[in-house]
């Protein structure tokens, strides 16, 4: 019989008007007249401005010259990027001594080392980590950026850091390596002599102090200047405000937010004043009252640090938004979760760490990190009183009189590095919620 | 504007209740600051000539001399200052609440903000003036010929109110085009968007300096306002009033003496009493002040006298401003200008 046909029909390619590039162009930029002339305005106005900036930004630019007077020389109409590059160490450092600078890397290296094992899926004891991370680090952090005499306390503190911060690496390769964490690998390969689970704790114990020793009296040598804060500046010192602001917000908000939708009129009260008040105020004006009207309630001749002063201001305030966008975030659990959670016996903090915290934490990542974002942006106010952040470094360019009213060239450099920040931390969010989606897509 | 009415206020109220504070307590500012070892500086934001960070992060200027000049004094070492940077929003209110000893930035004296700040203005160690800066292609050399012409002035600022005012005075039918940022109004002028610029003399020179063309403009001759700049202190110590006052009179007196910071040791050996008496070899002027005999020594050994800071970073030093100080008030009076230290002795 001929009707049936032997071999099987290969699919068709799409028409050509689906998959070329003049098909597509067709499809999508010129499909009717009014669409065309869009298209083509728009492709002059993206032509222009391109090559405006190309001319002016990188073919004109002058890259290597003493001063601004010398640019111009050089080139009148170009961009003058020598400035910026003359004062490269001053936007990202500051005022901080040039000799110096290796604390501040060591510093932030140290930051990023200490949490890459978070993100290494076969590393056991991530909560352990985020723990010592948040109490320890701080410490390390602070002494190694301001340096000079340090008491019992902090020297106590920083030796607790050295340790997490060993015991952390080595967890890390161990569980890379094997897939185990510390405490087992070390368990295995000691075998049978230690069966009870109680001289092993003995022994990790022991293992820890001996370190802690070690490091304790190592760090007794470590001799570093002082730098005081008043010469912290640029791109470190709002990195340092608005990290410490980010690291508070979150369990700041979460908590206010508990507060505000707790049972207890005390609790309730307090929190929602305290998220009003600080949502009512505008930032410039929280910095303003903690720098220049606070001092006046002290006594005289006692003088606060202006620095954490404004550190603390910025906890508060961004503490309070997060505070609303965690609130708005547990709304979104239908009252089913918290019954449930009370069925299988769960108390308050269980239902709300194990049930409603989980859930609603995922359905907040794009506004959370929106309030980190907008908390590294706001940081830049600082500049208005009195700190050189960033933008305060920034705009100095143009008052050098080397660089005099060179001012779009620094701009141009800072909303770069805002910019690459910004996208760093949207894209992680992405990464974050793609990964943390359960079935539960709409 | 609101911004600043706002701030003026606050600092205003603070005035007063630091007022009453000070009277109450026992420790005068220079035991404090000689407890601290260090004094507390307030300048301004970053502005050439006056206060300004190099690449190497250090602050420097004519109002940083200052600083550093009352520091020497005090502790015979220049370095010991803490510098506090602030905005001409807050200034008046962080000196108020403490934060610093003393204001070294341009800050007009005028009657309200000396009697209702709580605040000494002590006397003025730089005379600025109101002007305008045209292209030199316009032929235009008289302020009063730009009648209805396009001027580009800081907004908020007492430049923009007296503009308005020269311009109503002479009926000049003046357009002001604002602008929030310096940098932005500089760029305009020299587009072309505005037929002159307006703004303290000293300023103008300082940033026509980021003019592509610096030697195509030129600043008119009129003066429109008094601009009287000095140091500030917090009013109930007067004390320190007089040691902040007599170390600024202290350079302006060496300059008249011929001291300076090259000469100053040759210049102990001098027989001229009003010399020995100013290097602390005779007499003792210091004990009024708390001070080391060495004293006036220290400011214009590590500093200099007057002339020397004022060529330094406003005259015709190598990173100074350029703004020629012959014939101008920021002379000495010997030469016609009203710089005059009242005699110490």
């Amino acid at each position: 019989m001929a009707f049936v046909k032997k071999e099987i029909t290969h699919a068709r390619p799409a028409p050509l008007s689906e998959r070329s590039v003049i098909g597509w162009m067709h499809k999508h930029l010129f499909s009717s007249f009014y669409n065309s002339i869009l298209t083509i305005v728009t492709l002059y106005i993206i032509y222009i401005t391109t090559k405006g900036l190309w001319v002016w930004g990188i073919a004109d630019a002058v890259w290597i010259a003493e001063s601004r007077r010398e640019c111009f020389d050089i080139s009148i109409d170009g961009a003058c990027w020598a400035g910026v590059i003359a004062w490269m160490d001053n936007i990202f450092y500051g005022r901080y001594p040039k000799d110096e600078l290796w604390r501040v890397n060591v510093g932030i290296l140290l930051l990023i080392v200490w949490m890459l094992p978070l993100w290494l899926p076969r590393v056991k004891g991530k909560i352990f980590i985020a723990i010592t991370l948040i109490s320890f680090y701080p410490f390390l952090a602070n002494y190694i950026f301001l340096g000079g005499e340090s008491s019992f306390f902090s020297q106590f503190m920083v030796s607790a850091a050295i340790v997490s911060f060993v015991v952390i690496m080595l967890n890390a390769i161990i569980g890379v390596i094997q897939g185990q964490s510390i405490s087992t690998f070390i368990a295995t390969r000691l075998g049978s002599s230690l069966k009870s689970e109680k001289s092993q704790r003995n022994l990790n114990l022991a293992l820890l102090i001996i370190t802690f020793i070690i490091a304790f009296l190592w760090q007794q040598s470590w001799v570093l200047g002082e730098v005081p804060w008043t010469k912290w500046g640029g791109l470190f010192l709002t990195l340092v405000i608005s990290g410490i602001g980010i690291a508070t917000a979150l369990p700041g908000g979460i908590i206010l937010a508990l507060g505000r939708r707790s049972k207890l009129p005390v609790i309730k009260v307090l929190s929602t004043t305290f998220i009003e008040v600080f949502r009512s105020v505008p930032l410039i004006t929280v910095l303003f009252m903690a720098t220049t009207m606070f001092p006046l309630f002290l006594p005289e001749g006692f003088v606060l640090n202006k620095l954490a002063q404004v550190i603390i201001a910025v906890c508060l305030f961004n503490a309070a938004y997060m505070a609303e966008t965690v609130r708005g975030g547990l709304q979104t659990i239908p009252k089913g979760q918290y019954e449930g959670a009370h069925t299988i016996g769960l108390g308050y903090w269980g239902t709300m760490g194990l049930i409603v915290m989980p859930q609603a934490l995922k359905n907040m990542i794009p506004n959370i990190v929106g309030n980190f974002i907008s908390i590294l942006k706001g940081t830049t106010l600082v500049s208005i009183i009195g700190l050189f952040d960033i933008l305060g470094m920034l705009s100095s360019v143009s008052r050098d009189l080397s660089w005099i009213g060179l001012h779009k060239e620094p701009l141009l450099f800072g909303a770069m590095i805002f910019f690459i920040l910004c996208a760093l931390m949207s894209k992680y969010s992405r990464h974050l919620e793609a990964k943390l989606s359960t079935n539960r897509k709409t | 504007m609101k911004l600043t009415t706002f701030f003026t206020s606050v600092a205003a109220v603070t005035g007063i209740l630091v007022g009453g504070m000070t009277t109450a307590s026992a420790e005068s500012t220079l035991e404090i600051v000689k407890k601290r070892d260090h004094l507390r500086c307030q300048i301004g934001k970053p502005s050439p000539g006056f206060y300004t960070i190099d690449a190497k992060g250090d602050w420097d200027g004519f109002y940083v001399a200052n600083c550093q000049a009352i520091a020497a004094a005090i502790f015979g070492d220049k370095s010991k200052v803490k510098y506090q940077s602030v905005g001409s929003q807050v200034r008046f209110t962080a000196l108020a609440n403490g934060e610093s000893d003393l204001l070294s930035q341009s800050a007009t004296m005028t009657m309200s903000r000396d009697s209702q700040l709580g605040l000494d203005f002590l006397q003025t160690n730089f005379y600025d003036g109101q002007g305008f800066m045209v292209r030199k292609d316009s032929g235009i050399t008289s302020a009063l010929q730009l009648k209805g012409a396009k001027v580009c002035v800081k907004t908020g600022s007492t430049s923009e109110l007296n503009l308005a005012d020269f311009s109503r005075k002479h009926n000049l039918k003046i357009s002001a085009v604002t602008f929030e940022d310096f940098n932005v109004r500089d760029e305009t002028y020299v587009k072309g968007g505005c037929d002159a610029l307006t703004n303290d003399k000293s300023s103008l020179a300082a940033n026509s300096a980021a003019f592509p063309k610096p030697k195509d403009h030129l600043i008119l001759p009129e003066t429109l306002s008094k601009e009287p700049l000095g140091l500030v202190v917090r009013q109930g110590d007067s004390d320190w009033a007089n040691l902040v006052r007599w170390s600024l009179n202290a350079m302006v007196n060496a300059e008249e003496l011929g001291v300076n910071s090259q000469n100053v040791d040759e210049m102990r050996k001098s027989d001229n009493p009003s010399i020995r008496r100013l290097l602390g070899v005779e007499g003792n002027l210091h004990d009024g002040i708390g001070l080391d005999k060495d004293w006036a020594y220290n400011i214009i050994k590590q500093i200099g006298n007057y002339g020397e800071n004022y060529e330094r970073y406003l005259g015709n030093g190598e990173k100074a401003l350029g703004i020629t100080r012959a014939g101008t008030l920021n002379a000495l009076w010997t030469n016609g200008g009203l710089l005059y230290s009242p005699p110490m002795r």
